[in-house]
């Protein structure tokens, strides 16, 4: 299973934390599929070179946000207030949501070979960002641009949790 | 098995037909089914925008080697000719499409678009399978009798009594 | 005629369900078939086309239903173009058929000549018709309902009935349970009165006429729960016929 990348959004739709996984292609590395890192939480860090020269991570994050938004608003109108949005696939990714009660919202990018991350999004919220972003006394209780999220804590355990856990 | 409803959006946007089959979603006045197939439209082509874009060569191995002789050329992906923007798709030789499927709690959706534009929405239970085999049933059906009926009008609203006719006995067979 | 149909532009249109569509590929041996260059037209390779074709030949070679659809969809709105209202829709559709029914007489007649030593279509009852042109309204409706039928639609109509009203005893029904030529129509319903098997009334018509019988035939929408396109046909012959009917009921002639 491969994870292209993982995006949080705010209550005020503003994304707070994204990061991209860069899989090396299989023709080069050979053996492994396995996501090397890239570090990526500084969006604007990415050079060019992977890809993204004509849209910046910041429109891709514009655009799933919208995207995202419009379909959780679908799906309420057609199977009522109670119902929740939980994957979307093309011939090409898979797009897999959660939303908090608090209104926070997680999205991760997927192969489509990759079962639901229903549960995986769940853990990440539970274990992660309320263990390091929101119980950690230093973070601002808001994070416009990102302010407190992007914590060491919270960045490393997120590379293993995708590293470990789910590859 | 269960089909809940179906939907036609033809290639600008519009609803041209809407039909429910069984209860289990709520029903929306036409407006809110005409405000659903715009938004939808426009989803869908903003899903297939936000394909993760893969490297062909990050950083690191151009520097070591050759960029051209790593790489394997995947007809049917566009690989541009400038390596600074070489990518390829996560599944290159397939054509990156927009939304094909989406999962709720209460139920699937389906999208099939045609080569011509028009998307076909089919609205199932979650469990069921072989979404594949009603979706070309819908499309043959709409093939002969709409697209073969002198009254109906391209690219307008779907009031053909015999499709309706067939969809729903062909869809009562199966159940 | 046990020979496979070489080639799917033929005058007869059939219903035959498994044969639509791909009849033609499937019967081309591919060897026989020659592609000049980039016209897309494929002329079988002994440069034979239909029109040398011997005319008995083609009896048994089916048509595909989806071009049969879509040229008679274009005929539809063909005539739909500046009619005043559903009567004058279905009066030109007839127009349309009427000139049709007149020529595929003589190639019915020629058939039912030519086959009646090899016997292959009297055998059914209906069509027991001999090679003579049908002098009497009632051979003349079998001949409709049964060899006509099947010419153009590969099987017989699904009745014929005579006016039960004594006031109009020129006044018969044939019955097409699921005409062909509706099959993918579904009328709006704005035009609820509009049938477009108007244009097979225009033929019944035009063969009628071409036997001698003035008659004006008309397509009714009589749907029933089995059958939502169940069409009547209602020919009605003139006063002439019905004169000349009763004089040859007195000769005693069949």
């Amino acid at each position: 299973m491969v994870v292209y990348s993982f995006y949080i959004f705010d209550r005020h739709a503003e994304c707070i934390y994204k990061r991209r996984w860069v899989p090396r292609p299989p023709s080069i590395i050979g053996k492994s599929s396995r996501p090397t890192s890239e570090s990526s939480s500084t969006p604007n860090a990415l050079p060019p070179v992977l890809g993204q020269s004509a849209r910046t991570t910041d429109d891709d994050a514009k655009l799933i946000f919208g995207t995202v938004f419009s379909l959780r608003n679908m799906v309420r109108k057609l199977g009522g207030e109670d119902d929740s949005f939980v994957t979307y696939r093309t011939s090409q990714y898979k797009l897999h949501y959660y939303e908090t009660p608090t209104n926070i919202k997680f999205v991760m990018l997927t192969d489509i070979k990759s079962p639901s991350m229903r549960i995986a999004l769940q853990q990440i919220y539970i274990n992660l960002y309320v263990e390091y972003v929101v119980k950690n006394p230093l973070s601002p209780v808001e994070h416009p641009g990102g302010v407190g999220v992007n914590n060491e804590l919270f960045e490393e355990s997120l590379e293993q949790f995708v590293t470990r856990v789910l590859s | 098995m269960t089909v809940f409803s179906l939907i036609i959006i033809n290639k600008a946007g519009g609803l041209i037909y809407q039909r429910e089959f069984q209860p289990g979603l709520r029903k929306l006045s036409t407006n809110d089914y005409l405000v659903l197939a715009g938004t939808f439209h426009g989803v869908h082509a903003i899903t297939r925008t936000i394909t993760p874009k893969l490297p062909l060569a990050t950083a690191s191995t151009t520097a070591t080697t050759p960029t051209s002789s790593t790489i394997p050329s995947t007809p049917g992906t566009p690989t541009p000719p400038t390596p600074a923007s070489a990518f390829t798709f996560p599944n290159p030789g397939i054509p990156a499409t927009g939304l094909e499927s989406l999962e709720t709690d209460k139920f699937r959706l389906t999208c099939f678009q045609t080569l011509t534009g028009t998307k076909f929405l089919l609205f199932t239970d979650p469990m069921m399978g072989n979404i594949d085999v009603v979706m070309k049933k819908v499309y043959e059906l709409y093939s002969d009798y709409v697209m073969k009926n002198p009254f109906y009008q391209l690219e307008m609203p779907v009031r053909c009594e015999a499709f309706d006719r067939h969809l729903a006995g062909w869809l009562r067979g199966r159940t | 005629m046990a020979q496979p149909a070489r080639h799917s532009a033929m005058p007869s249109v059939s219903n035959n369900a498994q044969n639509h569509s791909t009849a033609s590929d499937k019967q081309h041996p591919p060897q026989q078939i020659q592609h000049i260059a980039n016209t897309g037209l494929r002329v079988p390779s002994n440069r034979k086309t239909i029109y040398d074709r011997h005319l008995n030949r083609s009896r048994n070679a089916e048509l595909s239903r989806a071009s049969f659809a879509f040229l008679f969809a274009e005929m539809v709105t063909y005539a739909q173009r500046r009619v005043t209202g559903i009567q004058d829709l279905e009066k030109r559709l007839n127009e349309q058929g009427y000139p049709l029914g007149l020529r595929l007489l003589d190639l019915l007649y020629y058939r039912t000549i030519s086959s009646s030593t090899s016997s292959s279509l009297s055998s059914s009852s209906t069509s027991a018709a001999p090679p003579n042109r049908p002098l009497r309204i009632l051979p003349l409706l079998h001949l409709i309902h049964g060899p006509l039928w099947r010419l153009l639609f590969n099987r017989p109509a699904d009745a014929l009935e005579h006016s039960v009203s004594p006031d109009t005893p020129n006044e018969y029904m044939i019955t097409d349970n699921d005409p062909l030529v509706n099959t993918y129509i579904s009328v709006p319903k704005e035009m609820s009165m509009l049938n477009c098997a108007a244009f097979v009334a225009g033929i019944i018509e035009g063969v009628c006429d071409g036997c001698g019988f003035e008659a004006k035939v008309t397509a009714h929408n009589q749907p029933t729960e089995m059958w939502p396109g169940r069409t009547i046909f209602l020919v009605r012959f003139g006063e002439s016929v019905m004169e000349r009917e009763k004089v040859l009921e007195r000769a005693g002639i069949k």
